[in-house]
């Protein structure tokens, strides 16, 4: 089924008591596209993503990956090992040594023996540029190498999307270089990745399409070409000016 | 009346003996107390109907004196059930769900000071709930539970003095044995605190120690 979109939402909808946050988001995604989502504070980014992988339980709607609907009495915990995330806070798990970071999901949920396991994972961090920190704990690495263990943790499920929440939104600006680069190695790759950044370059040099995100619905998208050079709504108008 | 040093030293066999019951008591109800307190301060996290039950669990018995509790066990339910309770047995029956609902808000508290997205990045990578507490959120959440795990066990050290009322020859109960013998009040008990002193003195520096290791691979 090389036409069926890998990802599928329609009219999804969150809201957290009284505050109703994304108001009907539908979108499509392809195998190997990247899909960049930009949009103010507060838009909504985050929760679509997290919505995604129901860390967050949407309110209504549906969301299909590979042609299926997720169910989290079903099928949540298959589509979560196919759908990597990282996090704009990396969220490495501080008691473990890198290596084992990157080994303990494979181990536990694909049952992958250990010796395998290791080897992908040096293989991964090698990758990232990390092979040589695999002994350390993550506390005692910087920002932009936490965030490259996090990408190889996540690749090391092998995941057939990625999802991107703010990467490199809480590196000093001197590691943001090192994180997109990683990222653009992925993109180029082939992988299908989600976005969410302020990292206007990454968007136009790797993007496949930018979605523009504003108070809880999509706003407008297109090519970063289209989307930039030629924004359609005032909303995203005036968004860009802002930050361009 | 002059002090009497011989007679604090010659009640020291007995005191001991009944030192090495309070030891005992103690390390029996804390092991259970761990076990009861994970259960019930998981539970209590839980979106279950066993949330309920364990918060009233540890309401109820944070909410009463142990004393009363004790007495409970040893004094009322054998009238229910039509048996007696061994002394035994309700001492450490009474210590250790005691001692449950308060090593039970240990650690919940100690879960609940793990960063939300550490459960959220091993849920990410498709790990089930029980692994990610068993793999990620416990083993944090255990340093951080360690110094008042510490302190749950010396203060239980001390309140374990209490079941001497159901006839344990603890600490406590040998002393007044001792001190029904001899009358000298003031030496037996002085022994008494001293013997306490050591045991909880010793408890603090072994918890700063394992505290300080864990640190060093922190
Ligand atoms: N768990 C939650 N409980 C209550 N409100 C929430 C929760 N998560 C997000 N919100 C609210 O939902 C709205 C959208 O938040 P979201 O994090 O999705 O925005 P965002 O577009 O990612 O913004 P940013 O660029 O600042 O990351 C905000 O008003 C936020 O306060
Ligand atoms: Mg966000």
């Amino acid at each position: 089924m090389p036409n069926t979109p890998i990802l599928e939402v329609r009219n999804l909808h969150k809201s957290f008591g009284n505050l109703h946050v994304l108001k009907g988001v539908s979108l499509k995604i392809a195998r190997g596209e990247v899909v960049v989502v930009i949009g103010p504070s507060g838009s909504g980014k985050s929760t679509l993503l997290r919505c995604l992988n129901y860390l967050e339980t949407p309110s209504s709607g549906e969301i299909i990956f590979q042609g299926e609907p997720i169910d989290p009495r079903t099928n949540l915990k298959q589509v979560r090992q196919e759908m990597g995330m990282v996090f704009q806070s990396f969220n490495l798990f501080p008691h473990m040594k890198v290596l084992h970071n990157v080994t303990l999901a494979p181990n536990l949920v694909r049952k992958t023996a250990s010796k395998t396991a290791e080897e992908a994972a040096l293989e991964l961090l090698d990758k990232v540029g990390m092979a040589e920190k695999a002994h350390s704990y993550p506390p005692e690495l910087s920002g932009g190498q936490q965030q490259r263990v996090a990408i190889a943790r996540a690749l090391a499920m092998q995941p057939e999307m990625m999802l991107f929440d703010e990467p490199t939104s809480a590196l000093d600006p001197e590691m943001i270089g090192e994180v997109l680069d990683v990222m653009k190695k992925l993109a180029l790759e082939g992988r299908t990745m989600m976005v969410v950044t302020h990292e206007m370059g990454f968007a136009r040099e790797v993007g496949s399409r930018v979605i523009f995100m504003d108070e809880g619905v999509i706003v407008e998208e297109g090519t970063p070409q289209e989307l930039f050079e030629n924004p359609k709504e005032t909303r995203t108008k005036e968004f860009l000016s802002k930050i361009l | 009346m002059e002090f009497r040093w011989d007679l604090v030293w010659s009640s020291m066999p007995t005191l001991l003996s009944g030192a090495k019951l309070t030891v005992q008591l103690t390390s029996i109800a804390v092991f259970f107390g761990i076990i009861i307190g994970t259960f019930a301060g998981i539970a209590r996290l839980s979106k279950g109907p066993l949330r309920f039950l364990a918060a009233a669990y540890i309401d109820v018995i944070r909410g009463t004196p142990l004393l009363v509790q004790a007495f409970i066990i040893f004094y009322g339910i054998p009238g229910l059930i039509h048996r007696p309770i061994p002394a035994y047995l309700a001492g450490v029956l009474s210590l250790s769900i005691n001692s449950g609902a308060y090593v039970g808000e240990i650690v919940r508290s100690g879960i609940q000071s793990v960063d939300k997205g550490q459960a959220e990045a091993a849920l990410s990578l498709g790990m089930s709930n029980y692994q990610t507490m068993r793999h990620i959120i416990l083993p944090q959440a255990f340093r951080r539970i360690v110094p008042p795990l510490g302190n749950e066990f010396i203060a239980l050290l001390k309140d374990s003095s209490l079941v001497s009322v159901i006839a344990l020859e603890e600490l406590v109960r040998k002393g007044q044995i001792i001190i029904g013998r001899t009358f000298r009040p003031f030496e037996v008990w002085l022994a008494v605190a001293m013997i306490y002193f050591v045991m909880t003195f010793t408890v603090s520096r072994l918890v700063n120690y394992v505290e300080k290791r864990m640190n060093v691979n922190a």
